[in-house]
């Protein structure tokens, strides 16, 4: 088959499947259209993106919830591909944010940390011009970041805390790498942005003001997690949040290990007993991960302490010791 | 919940306990599958320091034949060859959660030690996409009886949990609700893949 031939019965396949899509009552088979037209073209002819875009996004407004989740997950993943498509989907990212079912508006979010990363590469790569566009973009990215700082105290739990997981993505793109950042498993060059890869001169992308962004949101997640009448979930949520920003980003690894410390002397009087086994088991696991990373050799007496009042052997605590570093002992 | 809810049961072997509750939930037409989080499949032998030890490879069919050969009176009186033939019923063999990649909304495990086990294993997965799931434990001890008081209480969880249009807002009083029920203490996190 030659490319051209190859061209048009994608093209015609992906018409197929859309006008099906349109015309079924089901949302299971929609959706099952929809990821094929998704495959063809994002990843077998992106040539194709930027010509079915509309007729995709028309989806946002389809009345079954999981289409439009599906839609949220397709933007995406149509703008990773091709970050000039962001002027377009945008607009359709903030009507889902707002979307009348709370399971769109939590999916929406959830894809937000991706979306920044994605927004954020954009502006550092592309070429220069186009600066409306790019304006709007990082404008539409803003209000969306803002409404994160109003949701945190939505009233639905849920919401909460996929806010929170927001802010874990949103604060490990503000803030920068050490030499003991741990990388995480499938890491990809995307996900892996830090304030060190910004420019210090660019006109959308001030860096002094995204490093006090990325502050400002790791303050929001120690306010959040101190709260007096947090739920158990939200609070092991931000809790592992934490310790994963603490992980990646060792700046911040003290004021963690602070957190935890008047957390576990501190906890919600409104947790019912269970659910504060709940949380004390993963307090110390969180503790016994921090105690592995390099990091903790400044705080071993801290963390050992908190670990005995959760209950935690001799034996356990020695296994989890961090590896002594000569450079850092002679550095000591 | 909009889509069917995913469920996973999680014991240590997934012989008993997660199976139990795996015949269970799927009579009532949920959409369950079953694990075990130990490194070997382990099940009573002639005496509790001869257990029967078998690889995750191994099917419940060969399990079945083999202990039919070793001792087919021991084995039919503690109902191994008849938990073995219900097994082979349901799938090929037992599997590993930790091989898994597939996700759930909901996974429940059957004792702490197994929760542990797979809290240890969330964190040290890839994540991608960050889809939540809840992993609750309920404490079931592993013999034939409590695996069936077992599955009753797994059975009521997951039709309430299933009930919830907003899982995420909703499963904390849920839970709440269900453990004067079960009279027995439930732990429960929420994790991201």
């Amino acid at each position: 088959m030659d490319e051209e031939e190859g061209s048009t019965s994608t093209y015609d396949r992906v018409v197929e499947l859309v006008n099906q899509a349109t015309l079924m009552q089901k949302d299971v088979q929609k959706i099952g259209n929809l990821r094929q037209v998704q495959e063809l073209i994002v990843h077998k002819e992106p040539g194709l993106l930027d010509n079915f875009l509309e007729e995709m996004l028309a989806f946002q407004s389809d009345k079954g919830n999981e289409v439009r989740k599906f839609i949220v997950s397709f933007i995406e993943e149509a703008c990773k591909k091709e970050p000039d498509l962001l002027g377009k989907c945008m607009p359709c990212l903030q009507v889902l944010l707002q979307d009348e079912n709370v399971n769109v508006q939590k999916k929406t979010i959830l894809v937000l940390p991706n979306i920044y990363r994605t927004i954020v590469w954009w502006l550092i790569k592309s070429k220069p011009g186009n600066d409306e566009e790019k304006s709007f973009v990082w404008e539409s990215m803003k209000a969306m970041k803002n409404k994160m700082y109003e949701l945190i105290d939505s009233e639905n739990d849920g919401i909460r805390t996929h806010v929170v997981k927001f802010f874990e993505g949103y604060v490990l793109a503000l803030s920068r790498k050490t030499s003991e950042s741990e990388v995480p498993k499938g890491m990809t060059p995307e996900k892996a942005l830090t304030l060190d890869d910004i420019p210090n001169e660019h006109k959308f992308l001030k860096l002094k003001r995204l490093e006090e962004e990325g502050a400002k949101g790791f303050d929001i997640m120690l306010r959040f997690q101190a709260s007096p009448h947090i739920s158990s979930i939200n609070l092991m949520t931000v809790m592992g949040s934490i310790t994963t920003i603490a992980k990646q980003r060792p700046d911040y690894f003290s004021k963690v290990v602070q957190a935890f410390e008047a957390l576990q002397v501190n906890l919600p009087p409104t947790l019912a007993k269970s659910q504060v086994s709940s949380v004390r088991k993963n307090l110390k696991m969180h503790m016994l991960s921090l105690l592995r990373h390099p990091a903790s050799q400044d705080y071993i007496p801290q963390i050992t302490t908190l670990l005995t009042d959760l209950g935690a052997t001799n034996s356990e605590v020695m296994k989890s010791m961090p590896k002594i570093d000569e450079s850092r002992k002679r550095k000591a | 919940m909009g889509v069917e809810m995913r469920v996973a049961v999680v014991c240590s072997s997934n012989q008993n306990r997660s199976m139990e509750a795996h015949s269970f939930l799927s009579k009532r037409g949920y959409r369950v599958r079953s694990f075990g989080t130990g490194n070997q499949v382990k099940l009573p032998g002639p005496s509790l320091d001869k257990p029967n030890i078998y690889d995750f490879n191994t099917t419940y069919d060969e399990m079945y034949k083999d202990l039919l050969r070793k001792d087919p009176e021991l084995y039919t009186q503690n109902g191994i060859l008849h938990m073995l033939d219900r097994n082979r019923r349901i799938k090929p063999k037992p599997e590993r959660f930790q091989s898994c990649k597939d996700k759930f909304e909901v996974v429940i495990t059957c004792e702490e030690r197994v929760y542990d086990q797979l809290l240890e294993d969330m964190e040290t997965r890839e994540k991608d996409d960050m889809n939540p799931v809840h992993i609750i434990n309920i404490d079931i001890q592993d013999n034939h009886e409590e695996a069936t008081i077992g599955a009753f209480l797994i059975c009521d969880l997951v039709s309430m949990l299933s009930e919830s249009d907003d899982l995420d807002n909703d499963i904390d009083e849920i839970l709440q609700d269900f453990e004067p029920r079960c009279q027995r203490t439930i732990l429960h996190t929420v994790n991201f893949y």
